[in-house]
C-alpha cells in the first residue's frame, strides 16, 4: 500500500519577473514502510518535493496523497494535522526553539496533541523524550538550551523530536549532514531500527553515501524531474 | 497553556531589551491613566458633592413653557417660568418612591436699584431657608448677621454679590444692625471710610414674564458665603418665597388668602383692567433717571402672613434622588409620571447650564488626553511587537511546521503581551495610586474657577476606589488587545515555508 502517492506534480516559484520551475511533472508513489533517498544535485527540486510530502508546501499542479487523503484540498487547519500526526520532519538545519531545551524540544510535537486520540499523559510524554534523548545520546544535555549545544548535537535533537511522535513518515533534508561518521550511522541505525519495527516510512534528501546504503529505494531528480529510480 | 505560558515567558527573558521598551511604555501609560481616572473620578465626586448635592440635587422639574433648560446660569433679562399647577405636580413627586426629597424654589434675576439710577443685576432664589439648608447640606455658610428665621422676610447677601454690588453702585451692604467690619471692605471703600454708604436693606426690582415690575425692599439679614464652589454661586442670594414672588409678581401668599367682595369680583370679571391699577400697585420710574428708593416701598408685610398658605408660585423644584437610582432613568420616569401636568424633568446637567457644561468639556479633555496616551502607547507597543514578530518568523514557522496550529501561536504571543501587560501595567497602576494618595495628602486648593471645576472643589481631591482599578484593569486589557491584533496576523500569516526559505 502506498503512504505517499504524487501524480503530475508540478511545482512554480516566482523569482523577480520571472518563474522558477522547480518541479516540472513528477510522478512518485513510495510504499508504507520504505526506505527511499532522493539524490540530485542542488536546485534539482529535492527539498521542494520534500517539502510538498511534508504537507509545508503545496503544488501549483497536481495530486498529492498522504495515507490515501489529497493535501492538496486541505485547509491550514488540516495540513497542520497532519504535520503534526503523521509526519516527522528533520530540517537542514536545526530550527529548534531556543527558549526551551533540549527535553522540552523533543517535548513539543507530543505536547501539542490535543485530541484525545493521540494525547499522552504528562508522564508518558517525559519518558518517551528521555528514551529518545538517550537513544541519540544526548542524555547528559537534557536541561541544555540549543545555543549551549553543538551543530551536531542539535541535529541529534531535531531527529529526536522528528521520531518522538511515532510518525508514518519521517523526511530528512541531508539529515547527516553535521554529524561525524559514527553518530550518523548511530542514527541511521535508529531510523533503520524503527523502519523495521514501526513501519515508518523514510524519505531523506542527501549526498551522502552511507546514507544510501541505508535506502531500499534511490530516486533520481534532475531539472524538476525524475530521471532514474534504482531498488537498492 | 502551561506549555504556552513557559514559551511566553522565556521569551519575554530572551528578548529583555524590547519586553523593556514595552514594559516602560506600558508603565507610564497606566501610571497617566490611573492618575487620570483618579482625577476624572474625583471631579466626578466633587462635582456630585458640591453641584448635586449643595446645590441642584441630581433632577430638576422646571414649567413645561420654560425654553431653556439651563436655569441655574441664565441669560441677562431672560425670566424663568412659573411653573402653573404646582399642586398637581407636588401630588406627583410624593408618589414617587424613588424620591428621597424635593424643594420648589423661586429662581429669577432681578435689578438691584438706588437713588442714582445705577442699575447692577442679581440673581435670587426664593426658597424656605431651614428647608433649603436642610436639603443642600448647610452649603450656605454664614458670615456676618445671621440667617433668615421660619416664615421672616429677608435676603441673605452673598459676599461676593455685595463686593459687587459696591463696584458697580457704589454702596455697602450691611445686615441688620451689624456694624461695619473694616477687614471685610475692599480697597476702594477703605479709601472713602468715613462717607460709606451703608445700607441694611436692598431695592430690588423683579421681571416679570409679562415684562411688568415691581420694586421691593429687602432687609438685609445676614451676609453668607457658599461653602462649596462660592466662585460659582456667590451672585446666588436668598430671600424669603413671598418677598420674591411680590418682586416677581407671583401671586403671593398673602394675595391667596385676600377674598373678594362681589363688587371687586365684578371689576376684575371685566376688561377694564386700568381702573383696578389706578392705585399704585405698581410702581412707575422716575423719567429723570433716578429712583426714589424708600418712597418706592410700599408693603412691609411679614411673610408670617401666609402661615399656613402656599400659592404655588414656585419656577424650580430641586429633587434628590434615593441612593444608587440613576439619574436619567428617573429623568425619564419622572417625565413620564409629570405627563398630565404643567412640569417637566430635566438633569441637574441640564439646568446647570454652562456650569455642566464646561465640567463636560474638562472631563472631555481629560478623558481624550488619557485616551490619546493610550493611543501613542498602543502604536509604539504595536510597532515593537511586530518588529519581534518578524525577527522570529524562523522559530515560529518552525513551530507550525511541526504541528503548531495558528491558534497556539496567538495564544502564545498574546500570552507575551499580556504577561508584559500586567506586571508592568500592574505596576504603573500601583505607581499612579500611589501618586493619587500624595495628591490627595497635598490637598492642593485652588481660587482658579476652571480648576475648581476641574478639581470639583476647591480642593484638588482626586479618588480612587475598587471600580477604578477595575476600569483600569479593563483599559489595560483593551490596550494590550488592540496593541497585539496587528502583530498576531502578522505571526499568524507566518507560513512554516518561510521558516524552512529563512534558512
Amino acid at each position: 500500500m502506498n503512504i505517499i502517492e504524487l501524480s503530475g506534480i508540478k511545482k512554480d516559484y516566482p523569482l523577480g519577473n520571472t518563474t522558477v520551475n522547480a518541479l516540472r511533472g513528477v510522478d512518485l508513489n513510495i510504499e508504507e514502510g520504505g526506505f527511499l533517498s532522493i539524490i540530485g544535485p542542488s536546485g534539482s527540486g529535492k527539498t521542494t518535493l520534500l517539502n510538498l510530502i511534508g504537507c509545508v508546501d503545496t503544488p501549483t499542479e497536481g495530486s498529492v496523497k498522504i495515507a490515501g487523503q489529497e493535501i492538496t484540498t486541505m485547509s491550514d487547519e488540516e495540513l497542520t494535522d497532519t504535520r503534526l500526526y503523521r509526519v516527522g520532519f528533520i530540517f537542514q538545519t536545526f530550527n529548534l526553539i531556543p527558549v526551551l531545551n533540549l527535553l522540552e524540544n523533543v517535548e513539543f510535537p507530543l505536547l501539542l496533541m490535543k485530541d484525545k486520540k493521540h494525547r499522552l499523559p504528562k508522564s508518558v510524554i517525559r519518558e518517551r523524550a528521555e528514551k529518545l534523548v538517550a537513544e541519540v545520546g544526548l542524555s547528559d544535555f537534557m536541561h541544555h538550551r540549543p545555543a549551549e549545544l553543538s551543530g551536531g548535537q542539535r541535529q541529534r535533537v531535531a531527529i529526536a523530536r522528528a521520531l518522538v511522535t511515532n510518525p508514518d513518515i519521517v523526511l530528512a533534508d541531508e539529515p547527516t549532514a553535521n554529524l561525524d561518521s559514527e553518530t550518523g550511522a548511530t542514527i541511521l541505525n535508529l531510523m533503520k531500527q524503527l523502519n523495521e519495527t514501526e513501519k515508518t516510512t523514510f524519505v531523506f534528501s542527501t549526498h551522502d553515501p552511507d546514507v544510501l546504503k541505508y535506502a531500499r529505494r534511490i530516486v533520481k531528480i534532475r531539472d524538476g524531474l525524475i530521471t532514474e529510480t534504482v531498488e537498492n | 497553556m502551561k506549555l504556552v505560558f513557559t514559551i511566553a515567558w522565556r521569551n519575554i527573558q530572551r528578548h529583555r531589551r524590547k519586553s523593556a521598551v514595552i514594559g516602560v511604555i506600558l508603565f507610564l501609560g497606566a501610571a497617566v491613566m490611573t492618575v487620570g481616572n483618579g482625577v476624572l473620578s474625583g471631579m466626578d465626586r466633587g462635582l456630585s458633592d458640591s453641584i448635586i448635592n449643595r446645590f441642584t440635587g441630581q433632577v430638576v422639574v422646571l414649567s413645561r413653557t420654560q425654553e431653556r433648560d439651563g436655569v441655574i446660569i441664565t441669560a441677562m433679562g431672560k425670566s424663568i417660568e412659573v411653573i402653573k399647577g404646582y399642586a398637581e405636580i407636588k401630588k406627583v413627586l410624593d408618589s414617587q418612591d424613588y424620591i428621597a426629597r424635593y424643594l420648589p424654589v423661586g429662581r429669577g434675576i432681578t435689578m438691584v436699584l438706588n437713588e442714582a439710577g445705577d442699575m447692577g443685576f442679581t440673581s435670587l432664589i426664593g426658597a424656605d431657608f431651614e428647608a433649603y439648608q436642610s436639603m443642600f447640606l448647610n452649603n450656605v455658610q454664614l458670615v456676618e448677621g445671621r440667617f433668615l428665621k421660619k416664615g421672616e422676610r429677608g435676603i441673605l447677601i452673598t459676599e461676593g454679590n455685595r463686593k459687587e454690588i459696591f463696584l458697580n453702585q457704589n454702596f455697602w451692604i450691611q445686615p441688620e444692625g451689624v456694624p461695619v467690619r473694616d477687614a471685610a471692605l475692599p480697597d476702594e471703600a477703605k479709601e472713602h471710610r468715613d462717607t460709606l454708604d451703608v445700607r441694611e436693606s436692598v431695592v430690588l426690582m423683579g421681571a416679570s414674564s409679562e415684562n411688568a415690575s415691581l420694586d421691593i425692599l429687602a432687609p438685609v439679614k445676614g451676609v453668607v458665603r457658599y461653602e462649596y464652589l462660592d466662585k460659582f454661586w456667590r451672585y446666588f442670594n436668598i430671600i424669603d418665597m413671598e418677598s420674591f414672588r411680590e418682586a416677581f409678581q407671583y401671586v403671593t401668599a398673602s394675595d391667596a388668602k385676600v377674598k373678594l367682595d362681589e363688587k371687586k369680583s365684578r371689576i376684575m370679571e371685566s376688561e377694564n383692567l386700568d381702573y383696578l391699577f389706578g392705585g399704585n400697585v405698581i410702581s412707575n420710574t422716575d423719567s429723570a433717571g433716578g429712583y426714589n428708593v424708600r418712597a418706592m416701598v410700599k408693603r412691609d408685610r411679614k411673610a408670617g402672613d401666609a402661615a399656613g398658605v402656599d400659592s404655588g408660585a414656585y419656577n424650580v423644584v430641586f429633587i434628590k434622588l434615593k441612593k444608587g437610582v440613576s439619574i436619567d432613568g428617573a429623568v425619564d420616569r419622572l417625565e413620564k409620571a409629570l405627563k398630565n401636568t404643567e412640569g417637566r424633568a430635566v438633569s441637574w446637567k441640564k439646568a446647570a447650564g454652562e456650569i455642566a457644561e464646561l465640567a463636560t468639556i474638562i472631563r472631555g479633555a481629560l478623558f481624550g488626553f488619557v485616551m490619546f496616551i493610550f493611543f501613542v502607547a498602543i502604536i509604539i507597543i504595536m510597532n515593537t511587537l511586530t518588529m519581534t514578530a518578524l525577527e522570529r518568523v524562523s522559530e515560529l514557522g518552525m513551530m507550525r511546521a511541526v504541528g503548531a496550529q495558528k491558534g497556539f501561536i496567538s495564544r502564545m504571543f498574546l500570552t507575551e503581551t499580556f504577561i508584559l501587560s500586567f506586571a508592568f501595567g500592574g505596576a504603573g497602576m500601583l505607581f499612579g495610586i500611589v501618586i493619587v494618595a500624595i495628591l490627595n495628602a497635598l490637598g492642593i486648593t485652588t481660587d482658579n474657577s476652571v480648576l475648581q471645576l476641574l478639581f470639583g472643589g476647591d480642593v484638588f481631591s482626586p479618588f480612587i476606589d475598587f471600580r477604578d482599578v477595575m476600569v483600569g484593569i479593563a483599559e489595560l486589557s483593551l490596550v494590550t488587545v488592540l496593541a497585539a491584533i496587528y502583530p498576531i496576523r502578522v505571526t499568524r500569516r507566518i507560513t512554516p515555508l518561510e521558516a524552512i526559505a529563512r534558512d
